[in-house]
């Protein structure tokens, strides 16, 4: 069997605060193949970003810490690695985009500064050398024009063609995983299907691993291979796509899918799932959703112990007293091999905005 | 029919594609430089300027260094118009206070750039240390520069004067050196002078690193000398030449207040020791040389403040009115 490209296993994350200390992501893992999309889902503030900024080691520390778990890349952790040799993996081996595309991009610098900055870095070429990749890089992510393009400054721009610069830059390396933290939550919708459409084409070319971090389960839907639902800083369902909008298993889950606006049904308000996410300052005991579960029922057990994530279908994991079976089913470390059986049609090639 | 049309698309499309070669693309630089030019009175002060930057060259020239202290007249003479030397009368020695003016320019410009640049200097490299790392690195330059800001700034100058003045020095493969007139006072006054431009550039790295562009520069692989350096200092330089050109008239006073001091320079004339000198004579009505002095520093240090506020009009985007 293949190799995970990426593999986080029990990835414990602290932040030392003045109000005491804040655990942003718990026993997390995961894994991700070569080729493989990965979202990871879940509300503001769960610790998805944080998850992936880990992977990066940028998160800002102090207050942040790594309390422990492994991060294996390619057979090395690399939680273990110097600073220098982690500034190899970044931007070479693991690249990322970020949320926003009016702030990604330095103001004072030319788009082509940007690109060619982040080539040299890595590629031994020379400047000239450099502004024809960063050419091709533009080409590739559907810049018309893209020689003159380089001489652009951001603001010059719209949200979308940052974006897309952002991606050009990120990929000017050729990495082999991209971590796309919320890539178009701040973009409007027609030109979201274009980057996420961009984004598929591209690693299809180049059987590129992405980490897709989102709160949006339309994106989900449409792009992943395999999903992680994450929850108060856990992962609380872990299972292939299909898997999981068909038969979803944890509460939280179904919450989201019942709170999801349908075509052509007729309800006045969109339901929604009781309570507010919780703070993590004062996470509640046991399991961290039984405030607002609908399959707690007074339940003493979900108020006094919080469920380790199990297998609890084969290539299926949750974490959930009330799941079938759930003390009998295995606890595993999550990862599957897994791609999507319907691929997202391809459509013509997307018109710039 | 067809071809006109295909004809006029294609050069439609040319066009497009030329138009943002001919139209230079609006950067905050670009943007600045046409306003300053814009503005009549910037334009005027960039001008005076210039005259006393020239002034200073024919200083440093030596052209002047005979006419300094050749005796022209009679000690204390008034200003009259039989010679050019004359023009603003005599100092009490007999020399002519004209040239002794124009020399001047060549300590004070000396001193306001090269104290400038050193206190640009320290003030730039621990703002953006202090602002970019945070932590006890932070908390040290802070508590350094609240120290120096407590202690009175003439108390503080006046010490590193004296502290400094006469003070040998060696630096390997080049020499001895004597620190005299000049370099003390720069040195004096650009060690003192640091914490306005630290704060300043601490405060605004503090908010700049948070920003995207600066964790995409690290998730590039970039080392944090690089992203200060690169892509941290050009988007707080306009502050640096803000606190530069406001500066040079605030160091040209302060040159006058240590030379009054007797802490100044002495070997060579200076607006400041021209003061110094002429007040004492200022009881016996002679007027000449002190106005001389003070016009010539009155004159500069309104020309780089009407520049100072040019240049922060022109670079702090939050100054910006609509226009």
């Amino acid at each position: 069997m293949q190799n995970p490209l990426l593999q986080v296993k029990n990835l414990n994350i602290a932040f030392d605060t003045d109000r005491g200390q804040i655990r942003p992501v718990r026993d997390v893992s995961w894994s991700i193949y070569p080729g493989q999309t990965l979202a990871l889902v879940g509300e503001s503030g769960c610790g998805k970003s944080v998850s992936a900024l880990s992977i990066l080691r940028l998160i800002p520390s102090p207050p942040g810490r790594v309390l422990g778990g492994e991060i294996i890349f390619e057979g090395r952790d690399l939680l273990k690695l110097s600073e220098a040799e982690m500034r190899q993996v970044r931007g070479k081996d693991i690249a990322m985009i970020f949320q926003e595309p009016m702030t990604s991009l330095n103001p004072v610098y030319t788009i082509g500064d940007q690109i060619v900055e982040a080539i040299t870095l890595h590629q031994h070429v020379k400047t000239k050398e450099a502004l024809d990749i960063a050419e091709r890089s533009l080409a590739d992510v559907g810049i018309p024009a893209p020689r003159l393009r380089l001489k652009d400054y951001p603001h010059q721009m719209s949200g979308g063609m940052r974006q897309r610069v952002m991606i050009a830059m990120a990929l000017a390396c050729k990495p082999k995983l991209l971590i796309a933290d919320e890539p178009t939550t701040a973009l409007d919708v027609t030109v979201q299907a274009q980057i996420l459409e961009l984004l598929r084409k591209l690693q299809h070319e180049r059987n590129m691993a992405i980490l897709l971090i989102t709160h949006d389960l339309g994106v989900v839907a449409e792009n992943a291979d395999t999903v992680g639902v994450m929850y108060a800083s856990r992962i609380v369902e872990y299972a292939t796509v299909e898997d999981l909008f068909d038969r979803p298993q944890h509460p939280y889950t179904e919450g989201l899918f019942r709170s999801m606006p349908r075509l052509g049904g007729k309800t006045d308000r969109l339901e929604t799932i009781a309570g507010t996410v919780p703070n993590p300052a004062r996470f509640p005991s046991g399991c961290k959703f039984h405030p607002r579960c609908p399959r707690m029922q007074g339940d003493p057990k979900c108020k006094d112990i919080e469920p380790a994530t199990r297998e609890v279908q084969s290539q299926h994991w949750a974490a959930c007293h009330h799941v079938p079976n759930f003390e009998q089913s295995p606890i595993t470390i999550p990862h599957l091999v897994h791609r999507r059986s319907v691929v997202a049609k391809a459509t013509e090639e997307p018109a710039i905005i | 029919m067809t071809a006109i049309r295909a004809e006029s698309d294609a050069n439609l499309t040319v066009a497009a594609e030329l138009a943002p070669l001919t139209e230079k693309p609006r950067t905050l630089w670009r943007d600045a430089r046409a306003r300053i030019t814009r503005s009549k009175l910037a334009m005027i002060c960039l001008g005076i300027m210039a005259c006393y930057v020239v002034v200073a060259l024919i200083g440093f020239s030596g052209l002047l260094n005979h006419a300094i202290e050749a005796t022209v007249g009679p000690g204390s003479a008034p200003p009259s118009t039989a010679s050019v030397s004359l023009w603003a009368g005599t100092d009490f020695l007999g020399r002519s206070v004209l040239w002794r003016l124009l020399y001047g320019a060549r300590v004070a410009l000396t001193v306001a750039f090269l104290a400038s640049i050193v206190s640009i200097v320290i003030g730039t490299v621990l703002g953006l240390i202090s602002g970019y790392f945070g932590g006890c690195i932070d908390a040290a330059i802070v508590w350094l520069f609240s120290t120096v800001s407590s202690i009175p700034w003439i108390l503080l100058i006046l010490a590193l004067a004296f502290v400094l003045k006469g003070q040998e020095f060696a630096l390997p493969g080049i020499g001895k050196f004597t620190l005299t007139g000049v370099p003390t006072i720069v040195l004096a006054l650009g060690l003192t002078s640091w914490v306005g431009l630290c704060r300043y550039i601490r405060g605004e790295v503090l908010k700049l690193r948070e920003r995207d562009y600066i964790a995409a520069a690290r998730a590039i692989g970039l080392r944090d000398r690089s992203i200060l350096f690169r892509h941290i200092l050009p988007n707080v330089f306009h502050l640096i030449i803000i606190d530069f050109s406001l500066g040079l008239g605030a160091f040209v006073q302060s040159e006058v207040v240590l030379s009054f001091l007797g802490l100044g320079v002495t070997d060579q004339p200076s607006w400041g020791r021209m003061i110094d000198d002429a007040k004492l004579e200022l009881l016996k009505g002679v007027w000449w040389q002190m106005a001389a002095a003070t016009i010539a520093i009155f004159v500069f240090t309104l020309a780089v403040n009407i520049l100072g506020d040019a240049f922060r009009d022109a670079l702090d985007p939050r100054l910006r009115g609509v226009d």
